[in-house]
């Protein structure tokens, strides 16, 4: 099988020579401006050590309380969890599934699939489940929502300050990491070079049985 | 072969997830990579995303009319509906928050929908359009989306933190149902939209 020695834009379908970018720079459609291919430096050892951080930081953001408020000696402590189970309580159901999975699901397994992927590119191990998994990886990538979880705890804080007192519990400093950590391996990521290497790994593999 | 338009007028096929070129003439008619079936075009995205854009539209209107949750202060309920909420933060001075929440969850959802709906026009009528800027539309629309989710996030934890037994509580309303869905159903839809329809119908190209 002669590989095709060309690119099409996912945008705009325009066949194009590959380019080449160098560390640095980007590579756009000439015709749609779609940003093809932004190579990174040391993206795969980068993507690496970042899940790694992230699998470590996500126990502690996912277990322990984030905020709590205290009102006339009420006390109580929201975690992750504590909102999924509030809603589930309330019977909203569909409302508390939809919670679960992008505030909770999608972002845990954005990072072990992250790990998997970039651990078995890094130790040049091909595992018959790496195209499967790069494929979940890119469409379970915009359901993970922590960013906007993020921004709607400040939105509650705000609302609550006036009728209650607020306390941030290690949980939140913890999440605070698990954002960063995420939106760095987001920007590491190279899917371009994942793709190649996963399709040498493969080849490499096929050529050796 | 030269690289001049389209991949699709030199039958070749783009796999929509590891974009690896395959020859339409391959059977089957798989990628060599990823072993993903091919497409030339998102099969059926201008129906999917009619049915999904109605969707949202139909669930647009209960997530506004009912009430999005229901705060209740020593046993008196509250009940609150998205737009109600945001004139409660206005006259309680915190107008950033206000705004804040004005875009994620009342502009954000009506400009995606009718942003939708003319895309999907201008595939339909075949308009001679600039193709650039409506593809850089599609893109807006497509990243904008999720923020909406900001209410719901704001729901859950609400509803966790603030629930003194009878003292004050909050609880969901049926619009936060209806809200969640408008914002899942207008993410499908973007992502059914298959923004090289607006390229293929230019006849200038």
């Amino acid at each position: 099988m002669n590989k095709i020695p060309f690119d099409a834009c996912p945008e705009c379908d325009l066949l194009i020579n590959p380019a080449l970018p160098v560390v640095g720079e980007k590579a756009h459609c000439p015709r749609c401006g779609y940003l093809l291919q932004r190579p990174r430096k040391e993206s795969i050892d980068r993507t690496f050590a970042l899940s790694v951080a992230g699998l470590i930081v996500m126990f502690p953001a996912n277990l322990l309380p984030l905020v709590g408020i205290k009102f006339l000696s009420n006390t109580r402590d929201g975690t992750l969890w504590s909102g999924v189970i509030s809603l589930f309580a309330e019977d909203m159901w569909a409302v508390a599934i939809l919670v679960f999975l992008s505030s909770i699901l999608f972002p845990v397994l954005n990072i072990v699939l992250s790990l998997l992927i970039s651990g078995h590119l890094y130790f040049n191990r091909p595992n018959p489940h790496l195209t499967a998994w790069m494929r979940w990886l890119q469409h379970i990538d915009e359901w993970a929502m922590l960013e906007i979880y993020a921004l709607s705890i400040i939105v509650a804080c705000v609302k609550l300050a006036s009728m209650a007192e607020l306390k941030f519990g290690f949980g939140l400093y913890a999440f605070i990491a698990l954002l960063v950590i995420t939106a760095m391996l987001a920007s590491s990521m190279d899917q371009y070079l994942f793709w190649q290497r996963i399709d040498q790994l493969n080849r490499k593999n096929r050529h050796e049985n | 072969m030269k690289t001049e338009g389209t991949a699709l007028a030199q039958g070749l096929i783009r796999c929509h997830d590891c974009g690896s070129l395959t020859r339409q003439t391959a059977k089957p008619l798989v990628c060599k990579i990823c072993g993903n079936h091919l497409h030339a075009r998102l099969p059926n995205s201008f129906q999917r995303t009619l049915a999904l854009l109605i969707s949202g539209y139909a669930l647009y209107i209960p997530a506004n009319i009912f009430p999005i949750m229901t705060v209740s202060r020593l046993g008196v309920g509250e009940p609150h509906t998205i737009v109600g909420g945001i004139i409660e933060l206005i006259h309680s001075d915190m107008i950033p928050i206000a705004i804040l929440v004005f875009v994620a969850s009342v502009l954000v959802p009506l400009l995606k929908l009718l942003g939708i709906s003319l895309l999907l026009l201008n595939v339909y009528c075949r308009w001679q359009i600039n193709a650039r800027l409506w593809t850089v539309i599609y893109r807006i629309i497509a990243f904008v989306g999720r923020w909406s989710m900001l209410d719901i996030f704001m729901i859950s934890i609400l509803v966790s933190l603030v629930d003194l037994g009878g003292v004050s509580q909050v609880i969901a309303g049926p619009a936060a149902t209806a809200f969640a869905a408008v914002v899942v159903l207008t993410m499908f839809a973007a992502k059914s939209f298959d923004p090289r329809l607006i390229w293929d119908n230019q006849r200038s190209l």
